[in-house]
């Protein structure tokens, strides 16, 4: 599988920025991402760049979770800053995914009988990856949301509102 | 494709509630869906199941984005209902996959070349369902959870008459403390007795303060004023005290439920402007 993986981390990584620019056309004009339609292309280039640029050390690596927890907990707050909806900012990066195999099945990589049998451990890999990634995002978006909630709370309550404090047993900061 | 994805789709419906065992005995100790672990067998086997079942009709729907939508909102309404976190459902689902394709193997479904090439167009298509999946049941949870506020907040809206008595709220308020005032005049003129008819002042104050927060505090202190200056007037040589202790309750309560109701607008004004808990917006 290493061999194989090498090929698809090599094509990934040197072809980055074009499979990035292909993504890009993708998510401007699918109707699942709309947060992506008038974003500047510069910032969503990033994004995608940013990605395929990491994928060798998230596919290579001994730990895949606690590796996939420091990429996507960053992605997440990323994306999170820039006001893109949960599921948009899940769905880009599965656009991703889905481009770097559109990209790698452009340029022939999977032809041979063993080749298309590595292709199913790479791909099994791949999405192991991407369920990580899921949980991982999706756990932060929640995290980042009840803080930013807990945050205007207690701004609020800092600005003297007697009935914030009332609320909430006098606790508010 | 077709004849390994019958093949597939097969083994996973006639096996559906081994497979939904299995995937039962993973989620129960799986560190990722610490909410399953206490989740009864009869209440988390059938969710397996049901989504085992409904799996050839996903997967070989001519529009697989629409069944996942119709399949899988249902799946989020399910989960949420159960009070399962939403990275939980997800990894949870994301297990129910896994379990299909540990299933196969086990059974020996993808032998030879041919049959493992399938199986690689079995999975990709498995994995854009997926991928559907994910999307709906993420998109579904944050309705779901929007909609719980705007439920829980409709109450008070619903309190407040913000919707529906708009333009009348004086008049209502003119007509109760009309009626206060006759009640007190009746009660101390007629009855000669100052019990229970304060209790009905409560009506206007605590609409009062809910209609116009702390402004609402002038009907207590108003009602207050009805009260003393009528037992001054009326009930001469009784003594003021319990009337007295009346009107201050009046506005300490008056002030509780304005201080609330102020609150809860506060709330629900924090939660309208966080801009990411769920509406898309212009990035």
């Amino acid at each position: 599988m290493q061999g194989y993986a090498t090929k698809l981390i090599e094509i990934t990584e040197q072809g980055a920025d074009r499979i990035a620019l292909q993504w890009l056309k993708d998510v401007r004009a699918n109707p699942k991402t709309p947060a992506y339609h008038n974003f500047s292309d510069e910032k969503a280039l990033s994004h995608a760049v940013a990605f395929y640029k990491n994928f060798r050390a998230l596919f290579c690596t001994d730990k895949p979770f606690e590796a996939a927890r420091k990429f996507f907990t960053k992605y997440a707050d990323e994306r999170y800053s820039e006001g893109i909806p949960l599921h948009e900012a899940i769905y880009a990066l599965i656009l991703m995914r889905r481009h770097i195999w559109l990209y790698a099945e452009f340029q022939a990589v999977f032809v041979t009988a063993v080749e298309h049998h590595q292709a199913a451990e790479s791909l099994t890999r791949t999405i192991l990856m991407f369920d990580y990634a899921t949980y991982v995002i999706t756990g932060r978006y929640e995290e980042l949301m009840k803080r930013e909630m807990e945050e205007r709370i207690r701004l609020d309550s800092k600005a003297g509102s007697f009935s914030q404090k009332l609320i909430h047993g006098g606790h508010a900061k | 494709m077709q004849a390994v994805a019958t093949k597939l789709i097969d083994v996973t419906e006639n096996n559906a509630d081994k497979i939904a065992r299995q995937w039962y005995a993973d989620v129960r100790k799986n560190p990722k869906t610490p909410s399953y672990h206490d989740l009864s067998a009869d209440r988390a086997i059938p969710q397996a199941v049901d989504f085992y079942t409904k799996f050839r009709g996903v997967f070989s729907a001519k529009s697989p984005f629409d069944e996942a939508r119709r399949v899988y909102a249902k799946y989020a309404d399910d989960c949420y209902e159960k009070g399962i976190p939403l990275q939980e459902a997800i990894y949870a689902m994301t297990l129910m996959r896994r379990h299909i394709w540990l299933y196969a193997e086990f059974q020996a479904l993808f032998v030879s070349a041919v049959e493992q090439q399938q199986a690689v167009e079995s999975l990709n298509r498995t994995i854009l369902l997926f991928d559907y999946a994910t999307y709906v049941i993420t998109e579904r949870y944050q309705e779901l959870m929007k909609g719980e506020i705007d439920r829980q907040l409709g109450a008070l809206r619903a309190l407040g008459m913000e919707e529906s008595f708009t333009g009348s709220k004086v008049g209502i308020m003119a007509c109760l403390l009309a009626a206060c005032g006759f009640l007190t005049y009746y009660y101390h003129a007629v009855m000669a007795s100052g019990v229970i008819f304060t209790h009905l002042f409560y009506i206007p104050i605590v609409l009062a303060g809910v209609w116009w927060r702390k402004k609402g505090i002038y009907v207590s202190v108003l009602l207050g004023l009805i009260l003393i200056s009528s037992h001054l007037i009326i009930l001469k040589g009784v003594p003021l005290t319990d009337d007295l202790i009346r009107a201050i309750m009046f506005i300490v309560v008056s002030a509780v439920v304005a201080l609330l109701a102020e609150g809860f607008t506060k709330i629900e004004i924090l939660y309208k402007t966080v801009p990411r808990s769920g509406a898309t917006q212009e990035a």
